[in-house]
């Protein structure tokens, strides 16, 4: 309602003057109380605001228009600032005026590519029939659990191997938590050498002088293990030290633990059994680049991962023997492309989750623009066993002409999927009776050797090194995250490929062009039952040359692989 | 950032060329008479490098770089007209127009004009679904069916008026340009300064009214620099 004064005309009649009122939507005082009583003393920062849109989503199930212009009033940001970022994000609800809001209670189904193929589409169908409108079923991007494909994650409680009876069950019975897997104590940890990496030769996790020499043999050392960087892209990791080092300090780190990559399981099982193997990695790095503070980024996907972290990082901080860096667990909320390094960076910040572009690089300016230095889970994980053991012992572990040994990502048509430890240069073939073999009645037709990104290869390709560059990259694929998809005659390469374009489609992250409409058209084109070859082929070219980052140029490595290793498939 | 101070020679399209200090690649080159097709970068405003219709050819880099995010390096080699090059130029101004309305709102459309300078023809991809009008600002008239997500209305606004109304929202192919909490831009905390409209390279943002859809919007259009769009010549 406009607000208005009296005053009386000279002949004495009353007139009503119109004063204006402030523009846009007014804060409503009983949200911004809400707002207020959600944040307590939690610092207003403007990088805090996803983990703020979390108190708020969580208390409520969902985001308010209201709550937001509170939050943003409290936060002293716009609400174009604060609605940009909650919208960028899967797990943020948005309900405007007059919306309603979803049903208490989410079931996410995973469609990603393993559990497509272990029949989620109907999953899907029959779970939104049998639940009614009390839960709301919703698709998902790969929560990582592709080992117990298909999986209906209940509230925060993942349901493996799901059919509509167990999904049902769980939610009847109210089982919607967060479930803590067994895992490996601290005591157990200490008591197999845990953290006398970190402790003996660094006599702490804070750099100190005396230790410089000690840290300088050591980068030297781990450079010879042949260990890369096992998010995906496979950078030296000591490289990546000299590089944070020779920038001027502070220095910061980020441990990216929003594994996303479909078919990647492997750093969820890193945290969920060995979590104080990852921490003390995570020190090591740290200590390496004398990091003052540490950011632990968990997607949303992992609650288990990231509750267990929290509780084991307070047990670390209670053990006086160790000086520790700042460590700041922050919470993903739904994108796949925070699992990109800039990415990740910018949603630390507390901003949608937009890769940068590079250079400069997150070495020179990362978080707050400091040099950082940003590794994957897996890669800290086998930091204290080749401080411990000597680099040349790590080395030792690969195949004929490959370095160092990884943890491999196995789903699909296997009798076993699951997390292999298993040396650098293993061949799908060989991961596939590792696995236990093929399932009964399926023949080994093809594999995804790096999950959604790394293309797709014919079964006559299966014995193929896997590992960064080589054999792969000549046959324009390439490792990854090691998350290798088997597929099997019951499946189509053409199905996968439009599987994992839909994938990027969703998760791109809408910055730039060629990605943003180039997964859009490709979808449609890939839907059509005659593929345009060529146009596709034209399409992928300027992705792959011209996109921001690893997700846009890898986007039409399955459509390319599809075009030269299945042309049957695309007969009519 | 580069601070360096001092001039940096390397070559574009193998022509010798000298960038000042600070100067990106597209800089340079314009400065030379070179055109290289540019949406999403204008002067004054924060280079944000996302149409990628500005991407060239540098010897030894894996991908393509976005020439107005890049300064040259000291005997940098780059090529903005090579095949690869065009490519991928001419291929981000397809998918662009692919999802454009029939009618320009705007004569001097930068879009059109790039594309008709690189000879880019009927796109071939299907359009996507397109919103509906806002009118309900009484100054500017908002037509995102013929947005290119290059956000220079978004940085005009936060970062040149620091009026902070325009947001960019969702993602992917959904991503858009919002007012506020995406609201009607009559009832958005909008200040009608304009600078949206002036940053504007396609007409998605214009005066509202008929008349401002006949006269060209005085903001700096690529004509300026580059002459008539015409058909490269060959």
């Amino acid at each position: 309602m406009p607000r208005a004064t009296r005053k009386r005309s000279e002949a004495g009649l009353p007139v009503l003057r119109m004063r204006p009122i402030p523009k846009g939507r007014p804060t409503d005082p009983g949200a911004l109380e809400e707002v207020r009583a959600l944040l307590g003393d939690a610092p207003r920062r403007p990088d805090l605001l996803i983990e703020h849109l979390h108190r708020i989503q969580d208390a409520h199930g969902h985001l308010s228009a209201r709550h937001l212009v509170a939050l943003a009033t409290e936060m002293r940001l716009t609400p174009a600032e604060v609605y940009e970022v909650a919208t960028f994000y899967h797990h943020f609800d948005v309900v405007d005026d007059g919306e309603t809001p979803p049903p208490a209670l989410t079931v996410r189904v995973c469609d990603s590519i393993a559990c497509e193929l272990a029949g989620a589409g109907a999953l899907i169908e029959a779970l939104q029939d049998a639940l009614g409108d009390q839960v709301r079923v919703t698709r998902s991007p790969c929560v990582g659990r592709c080992d117990q494909a298909p999986v209906a994650v209940v509230g925060e409680n993942p349901v493996g191997t799901a059919d509509v009876a167990s999904v049902k069950a769980a939610v009847d019975d109210g089982s919607d938590g967060v479930q803590l897997p067994e895992y490996e104590s601290f005591e157990a940890y200490m008591a197999r050498g845990g953290y006398s990496a970190v402790h003996t030769c660094f006599g702490s996790a804070r750099a100190t002088e005396a230790m410089f020499d000690r840290i300088e043999r050591f980068i030297e050392e781990a450079d010879d293990s042949g260990l890369r960087g096992l998010g995906g892209a496979g950078f030296p990791a000591a490289r990546k030290w000299q590089f944070v080092r020779a920038e001027p300090k502070p220095h910061y780190m980020v441990v990216n633990a929003d594994e996303g990559e479909p078919g990647t399981f492997k750093d969820r099982y890193c945290l969920e059994t060995h979590p104080h193997q990852v921490l003390e990695g995570m020190l090591i790095a740290a200590c390496a680049v004398e990091a003052d503070d540490v950011f632990l980024y968990v997607r949303d996907e992992y609650p288990a991962a990231r509750e267990i972290l929290s509780r084991e990082i307070e047990v670390l901080k209670a053990w006086p023997e160790l000086e520790l860096p700042r460590i700041h667990l922050r919470r993903g909320a739904g994108a796949y492309i925070c699992g990109e390094e800039t990415g990740l960076i910018e949603s630390i910040e507390g901003k949608r989750g937009m890769p940068r572009l590079r250079p400069p690089f997150p070495a020179q300016n990362g978080v707050f623009g400091l040099p950082t230095l940003v590794h994957n889970v897996e890669t800290l994980y086998w930091l204290p066993e080749i401080l411990r053991n000597g680099a040349s012992s790590f080395a030792a572990n690969g195949n004929d002409g490959h370095d160092g040994k990884r943890l491999f990502s196995v789903s699909g048509r296997v009798k076993r999927p699951g997390v292999y430890e298993a040396p650098n240069g293993i061949t799908a073939r060989q991961l596939i009776d590792t696995a236990g073999g093929m399932l009964d009645g399926h023949t080994f037709y093809a594999y995804l050797p790096g999950g959604a990104s790394g293309g797709i290869l014919p079964a006559s390709k299966g014995d193929l090194p896997l590992d960064f560059g080589g054999k792969l990259a000549e046959h324009g694929c390439f490792v990854g995250s090691g998350a290798v998809v088997i597929l099997s005659d019951h499946d189509r390469a053409r199905d996968a490929a439009l599987n994992v374009m839909r994938f990027f489609a969703d998760e791109s992250c809408g910055k730039c062009t060629p990605c943003r409409v180039g997964t859009a058209k490709s979808i449609e084109l890939m839907r059509r039952d005659s593929w345009d070859r060529a146009l596709l082929g034209e399409l992928g070219t300027a992705m792959a040359d011209a996109s921001i980052c690893g997700l846009g140029q890898a986007a039409p490595n399955p459509v390319r692989c599809v075009i030269e290793y299945f042309p049957e498939e695309l007969e009519s | 950032v580069s601070t360096s101070t001092e001039a940096v020679r390397f070559t574009l399209d193998g022509q010798p060329l000298e960038a000042r200090p600070g100067e990106t690649i597209l800089q340079a080159a314009r400065r030379n008479g070179v055109a290289i097709p540019h949406l999403c970068y204008a002067d004054g405003t924060r280079t944000d490098g996302n149409c990628r219709a500005c991407v060239v050819e540098i010897e030894g880099e894996r991908t393509l770089a976005p020439s107005c995010a890049r300064r040259p390096a000291q005997d940098m080699k780059v090529h903005s007209r090579s095949d690869r090059a065009l490519h991928s130029q001419k291929m981000v101004l397809e998918l662009l127009l692919s999802d454009m309305p029939d009618t320009a709102y705007r004569r001097d459309s930068e879009l059109d004009f790039w594309a008709r300078r690189l000879d880019v023809g009927e796109p071939r991809f299907a359009a996507r679904s397109q919103p509906e009008p806002d009118f309900s600002h009484p100054a500017i008239a908002v037509r995102l069916d013929a947005c290119i997500q290059c956000t220079r209305c978004v940085r005009a606004c936060r970062e040149v008026q620091v009026n902070d109304v325009i947001g960019y929202a969702h993602r992917g192919a959904d991503a858009k340009i919002v007012f506020d909490m995406d609201d009607p831009m009559g009832e958005s905390t909008c200040v009608a300064c304009g600078e949206c409209v002036q940053a504007c390279p396609t007409g998605a943002l214009m005066p509202a009214g008929v008349a401002a859809e006949l006269t060209p919007a005085q903001s700096a259009t690529p004509s300026e620099w580059y002459g008539p769009a015409r058909p490269a010549a060959v």
